[in-house]
């Protein structure tokens, strides 16, 4: 009997995370969601990019298992479960948004509603996952080992990476990151870069550490902005190059063009990367 | 108190596993990332190929309004490659040979799908002939 009760209520706690899931992948999601170019990439989206996205995305949300979740967890076993219960929520929440704004028809190719239904996957299961510690996560134990596994560096770039991604995903699809490439000249595009590397700065040194993790014993100002400011602008960088080149915004752009664009799309995926560790 | 019933939860759940529900949401979320992965994957070895867009226009409904008649104009994208900017023309031949020409523009007609445009026409397309064609697209 006493194990029946615990049951029920270990499975009520679990509805209620699902709940708060559901909750961060819209919250998450709504931004794409209501954005034209994304149910567009939907359709002409290269499939074989998209799969690998979607692949590297799940490797995400395994990851951030680790670090949040809407459930604490102790094994891979339990991410993998959790990572799975978030790219169903993410799912599910997607095309329930699309067809409540007639985004989504029953006269569309399977194509077509499977493609804006994966394109809009990657924000809300990143929300659906990270939706526990947003929505009145508790601390307890495993909150602490969790903690300590933040501490790694391995694990700092990790983050990076997924924040970084997240918010290069928000706006890459749109026009206007090739636009403002055209309208900036090359000392905009310097000034943008030093800009997002100042910025990144502040947030690792700043805000970074508040109640966050400790600053590295003895560590200097030099340190600290090789290992994670630099390191996260390089993270930066890469994930925003990869993004491009997933939307397929590289096609037939020369090489100055591209150094432009990926500085651009640097700037929001740096804020990313130095966010995610106060976030998730 | 809390804390405690806390620490006995988490044993708990060293001991039984997770929750059953927690089971359910994560075969639903498998069976929806097979789906979606299978549907992208399938499309990933079709491919579209070297296909360019192929646009096939018809004429739907015409319906009289005060502004003129509209003709409906079905587009059917035989390829699975997306058109973009989609340029469309009806041309309407009367008896006497004049011809009036109406124009619009559809900005996505995606691979195996099919869009509606509508065109306007001053005089009654039920009672002369009247073309549709696909013009051109840009590639997205």
């Amino acid at each position: 009997m006493a194990s029946q009760a615990a049951n029920e209520h270990s499975n009520r706690r679990y509805a209620v995370g699902l709940a708060r899931a559901f909750g961060g992948a819209i919250i998450f999601g709504l931004p794409n969601l209501m954005t034209m170019e994304m149910w567009f990439l939907g359709f002409y989206l290269d499939r074989p990019r998209l799969l690998l996205f979607l692949i590297v995305n799940f490797g995400i949300l395994v990851g951030l298992s680790r670090f949040s979740g809407f459930e604490e967890t102790a094994s891979f076993k339990e991410d993998l479960l959790d990572a799975l219960a978030a790219y169903g929520v993410g799912v599910i929440a997607s095309a329930a948004v699309l067809s409540i704004c007639g985004i989504l028809t029953p006269d569309m190719s399977t194509s077509e509603i499977m493609g804006k239904i994966a394109v809009q996957s990657v924000p809300t299961s990143f929300g659906a996952m990270i939706a526990r510690k947003q929505m009145g996560g508790t601390e307890d134990q495993e909150e602490q080992d969790v903690a300590e596994r933040r501490a790694g560096y391995a694990w700092q770039l990790f983050l990076m990476v997924a924040g970084a991604l997240f918010l290069a995903f928000n706006l890459a699809p749109t026009e206007e990151m090739i636009l403002i490439g055209f309208k900036m000249t090359p000392r905009h595009s310097i000034a943008l870069v030093l800009a997002s590397i100042v910025i990144l700065h502040a947030f690792v040194y700043g805000v970074g550490f508040a109640g966050q993790e400790q600053a590295p014993e003895g560590s200097g100002f030099w340190r600290l902005f090789v290992f994670y400011t630099i390191a996260g602008y390089g993270v930066a960088l890469l994930v925003s190059v990869y993004v491009l080149w997933t939307f397929g915004r590289m096609e037939g752009a020369d090489l100055g063009q591209i150094v432009s664009m990926t500085a651009v799309l640097a700037f929001p995926a740096a804020v990313g990367a130095a966010i995610a560790r106060l976030v998730v | 108190m809390a804390e405690k019933a806390r620490r006995r939860e988490s044993r708990r759940r060293a001991r039984t596993g997770q929750p059953l529900l927690e089971w359910i949401a994560a075969a639903i979320g498998l069976l929806l990332t097979l789906a979606v992965l299978g549907a992208l994957g399938w499309e990933s070895v079709k491919g579209s190929g070297a296909r360019p867009p192929a646009i096939e226009a018809s004429i739907g409904a015409i319906t009289p309004t005060p502004a003129g008649y509209v003709v409906e104009v079905e587009l059917r994208n035989r390829s699975s490659a997306t058109a973009a900017a989609v340029e469309v023309e009806g041309e309407l031949t009367k008896a006497d040979g004049t011809v009036a020409t109406s124009t619009t523009t559809v900005d996505y007609v995606p691979g195996d799908s099919t869009r509606k445009a509508g065109l306007f026409f001053q005089d009654d397309p039920r009672r002369h002939r009247v073309d549709v064609r696909a013009l051109g697209f840009a590639e997205p």
